[in-house]
C-alpha cells in the first residue's frame, strides 16, 4: 500500500474555512474515485470502476492511496513536549481542584512558568537539531522554531498580565523584562563596549543604535554608563542628559508615595526636561536631542526610530516607561495602539495576537493562536490555564457564558488527536479523562477500536480504562481477546480472557469450543485452568458444566470412582449439559458400570436409563444397546445388593 | 546527600532497562528497549556533563538497533551480552563492545518466531538467564531453554500452560518457576520430559496475571511475585504451596522488582500506578529462627510495619522497569521518560 503525505497548498490564504486543495501525485486515478474514513484524520481513495464488467487495463489504477494529516506534534522532538507538558497539565489539573477551597494562584504562577520552561527546553532542542539538519529538514525545523517562538513570546506575555501575581497591578517593569527578554536589540554591543571601557566609543557604528536601545528597553543605567564612554562625556551637554535620566522618578508600589504625588513630580521633571531641550543647549548634538526626546515620551521621536527595529514590541515598553509608568495591566490597549500605529507596515500574525492580549480581548487571542500551524498544542494549554486562574471569560452571541465549553472543545480536540498515535495515546486519554462526561465517552469509542497486537497492550489498555472507571472497555477489550483465542481454536486463552471480562456469554462460548474440543479429539484442553479456576466458573452453566465434567475427569484419574460416578450422575440428572455432548456424557458411565466394585447405586441406573431413553436419538443403536446391556447388568447386581437393605429398611 | 531525581524526555515508551556493568569504575552506561510505537528499538546510552564544570549529567545515546515489535525484557547472560525477547515471538542475543560502546550493537544468536501459534504471530512475554542459559515463555504457553553460549534450543515444554506465560524466573539451573495471565504459578523441572509441573499454586484468589518474579538473592527458596492487582506475595518453598505472605502494596500492576544487588535487605519496585518504592525487608528475616535454627521468614501483616519508602512522587503514567546499581536507580516509563535517582541510600 502506498502512503504519501503531501504539503499544504503553498497559497495559505487568510479565510480559514476554505477548503484546502491538495494536487496527487502522478494523476494515478484518472477518474472514479471513492472515498473511505479510516480511524483519525486518515482516510483512504482508490479508484472505483463503474463499468462493473470491463477488466481493468489500466495499472495505473491498481492504486489504493492512504492520506493522513502530517501532524507536527508526533515528530520526535516535539513528542518530549507533548509527553512533558501532560505531566504539568495534569498537576494543573490537580491544583484547580484544590483551588476550590482556597487560593491557589501561586501554584498556577509556578506552573505556568514550567509550561514556558518546556516550550524553552523544546527550542533548545529544535535549536540544536536545526544546526545538524539539511535541506528540507532544516526549514522545517526552523519553521517550528519560529512557530515556539512566537508561542513562547504570548504565553510570557499572557502570564505577565493574567495568571502572575503583580503587586498594585503595575505592569511596567514586567512588560520591560518582556521586551528585554524577548526582544533582546543592541544587548551584545552594550556589553561588548562597556567591557572594552574605552573612551571615544562613538567609533563604533552601532554606538548611538546601542544608547538609544538601551534607553527605549528602559535599561537607563546602562544608557548612562555607555554616555560615559563618549569622547565627550565630560561636555555639559551630557552631563545634562545624563543628569536627566538620573533624576528621572520611577515609579513603585512600594516606594510609598501614591500615584497622585507621583504623577507630580513626574510631570515636574518633563517640565524640566521640556525647558532643557527648548533652550537649544543641546542643538549641536542631535543625537542626544533625541534621547531627550525619548524620554520626554514625544511621539515623533518614537516614530523616527521605529524603523530600526524590527516590530513595534521592541518599542513597547518604553513607550509606557516614558508617557504612563503607572499603567495597570488593562491599561495597555492604547500604548499598543500607539505603538502599533508608528509604522504602517503589513500586519504579522504575532502583531495581532499581542495587539489582542494588550487590549484585553482574550477571545481573539485564542482565535488568532488557534491559527498558530502547532496541532492546537498552545491554544488547548494555555485556554486550560486561564480558564482554571478564573481570568477566562468568554460570551457568545446570546451572552451566555460558553468559557468551560471552549476550554473542553479544545481539550476533547486535542486528546483525540493524541489518540491517533500508536504511543501517545495514553497521554491523550489523559486529557479526555480531565473533561468529563464527553470526554470519557469519545475515549471509549476510541479505546474500543485500538488496534491490541499483544497480550500486554491489552492489560495496559484495561489498566488505563480501570484508572478511568471505563468498566465498559476493560469489559470489550477482554471479549475482543477471547474472540480471538476462541477463533484461532484456543480454549485456554478464551476462557482465560472470558472470566476476565467476567462475560457470560463469552465464558459460555469458549467452554462450548472445550467442550466440541474434546467430543472431537477426546483431549480436555485447559485442564490447568479448570481445576484451579474459582468463583468465576459460575459465569454460566456450560462453563459450570464443564469445570464440573473436567473435575470428573481428575477424579476418574486418581481412581476414585465413587466420587467419580456421583459427579457424573449430578452432571447428567441436572440437564445443563449441551446436546451434542449427551453421547460423550452417557458412554461415559459404561467403564464406571463395568467396574469391580459396583459405583452406581440402582437409584443412579434408573436415572441413567432414564436418560438414555430420553435421548436415544443422541446414541447410535449399537452404542445403545452395549450401555442398555452394562446398565442391566449393573442394575442386576447393585439391586441384589441393595435390595436387602432396603426391604429391612421398609419393615 | 538527598536524593536527586532527573528525568529526560526521549520520544519512546521505554519497556526496559539496565545499567551496563563496568569493572573498577563507575557505571556511565545502559540500555533501553522501547515499546508500543512505530518502530521500536534498543539504545545504548552514556550519561555525561554537557560542560566539563557542571556536576549534572545528562544521558545521550550511542547506538539504536531497530527491532520489529516491543521489546518485552531484556537480561544479561554475559557481562557484555544481552538476551532480548520481542513481541513478535523472537528471541535475540546482543553483544555490546566492551571498549566503544558507540559501536552498534552485534547480533550474537536470533531465534525467529520462537513462539509462535503456528504461521500466526504469538508474543514472547519475558525470559530469564541463569549463566549463560535462556529461559523464555510466550504467549503460546510454551517454555524454551536456550543455550546463550551455544545458540540452540536446549529444552522445550510445549504447553507448558494453557493460557499464556507472563514471568519466568530461574530458581536454580534445573529448575524454573513460571507465572500465567492467571497468576497460576508453576514449578518445572526442566530434565524432565513428562511435561508435568513438579508443583503448582495460585498467586492469589483475584486470577490476575503474575507480572514478575524474582528471587531472593542470598536464599534462593525465597520466591517473591507481584501482581496485576499491585499485591506482592512472598513464598518459601520449602514449606509449602501458599504464600507466606501477600501485601496489598501498589495501587496498580507491580511492573518491576529488584533487590539490592548489594544489600539483600533493600527491595525495589516500581508500578503501573507510576510508584517507585524501596522496601527495608530486613524486618522480615531478623524476627526470628525457626527450630532448625534456620533463618523463618515472618508473615507480612500489611506494609506499615516493612517500611516502605516511596523514592519518587508518583508520575502520571507507568513506570515499567527500573534498575538499580550502588547508589543510582534508573526508571523507564510509559510518559516516554527515562529517570536517574542518584544519592540512593542501601
Amino acid at each position: 500500500m502506498n502512503t504519501s503525505s503531501f504539503a499544504v497548498d503553498s497559497s495559505r490564504g487568510k479565510t480559514v474555512d476554505a477548503a484546502k486543495t491538495f494536487v496527487l501525485p502522478d494523476k494515478c486515478f484518472q477518474k472514479h474515485v471513492g472515498c473511505a474514513w479510516g480511524r483519525g484524520n486518515k482516510f483512504t481513495i482508490y479508484p472505483r470502476s463503474q463499468t462493473v464488467n470491463k477488466t481493468p487495463t489500466d495499472t495505473a489504477d491498481n492504486k489504493l492511496l492512504n492520506i493522513k494529516q502530517d501532524i507536527l506534534l508526533f515528530t520526535p522532538i516535539l513528542r518530549k513536549l507533548v509527553n512533558e507538558s501532560n505531566g504539568t497539565y495534569l498537576s494543573l489539573q490537580k491544583a484547580a481542584e484544590a483551588a476550590k477551597v482556597s487560593d491557589n494562584q501561586v501554584e498556577f504562577l509556578k506552573l505556568s512558568r514550567q509550561f514556558r520552561s518546556i516550550i524553552r527546553v523544546c527550542l533548545e532542542n529544535l535549536q540544536e537539531a536545526a544546526a545538524k539538519a539539511e535541506g528540507i529538514e532544516k526549514n522545517n525545523l526552523l519553521s517550528y522554531i519560529t512557530i515556539f517562538y512566537s508561542i513562547e513570546c504570548i504565553w510570557h506575555l499572557c502570564e505577565i498580565l493574567y495568571i502572575d501575581n503583580i503587586p498594585g497591578d503595575i505592569v511596567l517593569p514586567y512588560l520591560l523584562e518582556w521586551v528585554r527578554f524577548h526582544f533582546p536589540c543592541h544587548e551584545q554591543t552594550a556589553a561588548q563596549l562597556l567591557g572594552a571601557c574605552e573612551r571615544g566609543s562613538e567609533d563604533h557604528e552601532d554606538y548611538w543604535d546601542t544608547v538609544v536601545g538601551m534607553v527605549v528597553q528602559g535599561r537607563v543605567d546602562v544608557a548612562r554608563a555607555l554616555l560615559k564612554l563618549h569622547s565627550a562625556g565630560e561636555s555639559n551637554e551630557f552631563k545634562l542628559v545624563d543628569n536627566s535620566l538620573r533624576s528621572m522618578p520611577v515609579y513603585s508600589v512600594y516606594g510609598g508615595i501614591s500615584t497622585g504625588e507621583f504623577t507630580i513630580s513626574w510631570k515636574h521633571w518633563q517640565a524640566e526636561c521640556r525647558s532643557k531641550l527648548s533652550s537649544r543647549v543641546l542643538a549641536s548634538q542631535p543625537k542626544l536631542e533625541l534621547i531627550m526626546k525619548i524620554i520626554m515620551g514625544d511621539y515623533s521621536a518614537f516614530e523616527s526610530i521605529r524603523s530600526k527595529y524590527s516590530s513595534w514590541f521592541d518599542i513597547l515598553g518604553g513607550w509606557v516607561m516614558f508617557t504612563a509608568p503607572w499603567s495597570r495591566r488593562h491599561e495597555l490597549g492604547a500604548a499598543a495602539a500607539a505603538c502599533a500605529g508608528m509604522q504602517a507596515t503589513g500586519r504579522s500574525h504575532l502583531d495581532d495576537m499581542v495587539r489582542a492580549l494588550l487590549e484585553g480581548d482574550l477571545h481573539q487571542v485564542i482565535h488568532e493562536i488557534q491559527q498558530i500551524s502547532d496541532n492546537g498544542w498552545f491554544a488547548t494549554h494555555l485556554t486550560d490555564i486561564l480558564f482554571h486562574c478564573g481570568k477566562l471569560t468568554i460570551m457568545d452571541k446570546h451572552q451566555t457564558n460558553v468559557t468551560s465549553r471552549l476550554r473542553d472543545s479544545l481539550i476533547l480536540e486535542y486528546g483525540c488527536l493524541l489518540m491517533e498515535h500508536k504511543s501517545l495515546w495514553s497521554v491523550g486519554l489523559s486529557y479526555l479523562a480531565s473533561c468529563p462526561p464527553e470526554g470519557l465517552r469519545r475515549a471509549e469509542l476510541i479505546l474500543e477500536r485500538m488496534p491490541v497486537d499483544t497480550e500486554a497492550k491489552a492489560m495496559k489498555i484495561i489498566a488505563e480504562a480501570k484508572k478511568y472507571e471505563l468498566i465498559g472497555v476493560a469489559q470489550s477489550v477482554c471479549r475482543c481477546m477471547c474472540a480471538r483465542h476462541l477463533s484461532a481454536g484456543r480454549a485456554g486463552g478464551a476462557l482465560c480472557w472470558a472470566m476476565r471480562g467476567r462475560s457470560s456469554a463469552a465464558s459460555s462460548r469458549a467452554a462450548h469450543a472445550a467442550l466440541a474440543h474434546y467430543t472431537q479429539h477426546a483431549v480436555l484442553p485447559a485442564q490447568d485452568l479448570l481445576l484451579t479456576a474459582g468463583s468465576a466458573m459460575l459465569l454460566s452453566d456450560t462453563l459450570l458444566f464443564l469445570g464440573k465434567y473436567c473435575d470428573f475427569h481428575r477424579l476418574y484419574k486418581t481412581r476414585e470412582f465413587k466420587k467419580a460416578a456421583q459427579l457424573l450422575v449430578s452432571l447428567i440428572t441436572s440437564k445443563i449439559a449441551p446436546e451434542y455432548f449427551w453421547e460423550t456424557l452417557l458412554l461415559d458411565t459404561l467403564p464406571l458400570l463395568e467396574s469391580d466394585e459396583p459405583v452406581f447405586t440402582s437409584n443412579d441406573t434408573y436415572e441413567i436409563m432414564l436418560c438414555l431413553e430420553l435421548r436415544s436419538s443422541s446414541l447410535d443403536g449399537e452404542k445403545a444397546d452395549l450401555l442398555r446391556l452394562a446398565l442391566a447388568r449393573n442394575l442386576a447386581r447393585t439391586a441384589l445388593a441393595e435390595g436387602d437393605g432396603t426391604e429391612e429398611g421398609a419393615q | 546527600m538527598p536524593l536527586e531525581v532527573q528525568g529526560t524526555f526521549v520520544s519512546q515508551k521505554i519497556s526496559k532497562i539496565r545499567w551496563i556493568a563496568e569493572d573498577y569504575v563507575e557505571t556511565k552506561c545502559f540500555f533501553t528497549g522501547s515499546w508500543d510505537d512505530d518502530q521500536n528499538s534498543i539504545k545504548v546510552w552514556t550519561l555525561e556533563s554537557p560542560h566539563e564544570e557542571e556536576e549534572v549529567e545528562y544521558p545521550r545515546q550511542l547506538s539504536e538497533y531497530l527491532v520489529d515489535g516491543d521489546v518485552t525484557q531484556i537480561k544479561f547472560t554475559e557481562k557484555n551480552k544481552i538476551a532480548v525477547s520481542l513481541s513478535n515471538g523472537d528471541v535475540r542475543v546482543l553483544e555490546v563492545s566492551l571498549y566503544d560502546k558507540q559501536f552498534p550493537l552485534k547480533e550474537v544468536f536470533h531465534w525467529k518466531k520462537l513462539h509462535n501459534y503456528g504461521a500466526e504471530q504469538c508474543s514472547c512475554t519475558s525470559l530469564d538467564t541463569l549463566e549463560g542459559d535462556i529461559a523464555t515463555i510466550g504467549e503460546d504457553g510454551n517454555v524454551n531453554i536456550l543455550s546463550g553460549r551455544r545458540g540452540e534450543v536446549m529444552h522445550t515444554i510445549k504447553g507448558a500452560d494453557s493460557c499464556s506465560l507472563h514471568s519466568i524466573c530461574f530458581i536454580k539451573h534445573t529448575e524454573v518457576i513460571t507465572g500465567n495471565v492467571r497468576g497460576h504459578m508453576k514449578i518445572w523441572d526442566v530434565r524432565s520430559t513428562n511435561n508435568k509441573p513438579s508443583a503448582a499454586f495460585l498467586l492469589a484468589g483475584d486470577e490476575l496475571a503474575a507480572t514478575c518474579i524474582i528471587h531472593h538473592p542470598t536464599q534462593p527458596h525465597i520466591i517473591l511475585a507481584g501482581s496485576e492487582s499491585g499485591a506482592l506475595a512472598v513464598w518459601d518453598l520449602r514449606m509449602n504451596s501458599f504464600p507466606t505472605s501477600l501485601v496489598n502494596a501498589h495501587s496498580a500492576g507491580v511492573s518491576e522488582m529488584q533487590f539490592h544487588p548489594e544489600n539483600p535487605h533493600k527491595l525495589l519496585t516500581c508500578s503501573v500506578s507510576g510508584e517507585l518504592w524501596e522496601w527495608n525487608m530486613e524486618a522480615m528475616t531478623k524476627s526470628s529462627k525457626g527450630p532448625d535454627g534456620q533463618v523463618m521468614w515472618m508473615p507480612l501483616q500489611d506494609k506499615k510495619s516493612m517500611m516502605v519508602n516511596s523514592l519518587i512522587p508518583a508520575l502520571h503514567k507507568s513506570i515499567n522497569s527500573l534498575h538499580c546499581d550502588k547508589g543510582r536507580i534508573l526508571c523507564g516509563a510509559d510518559n516516554e521518560a527515562i529517570y536517574l535517582i542518584k544519592n540512593f541510600k542501601y
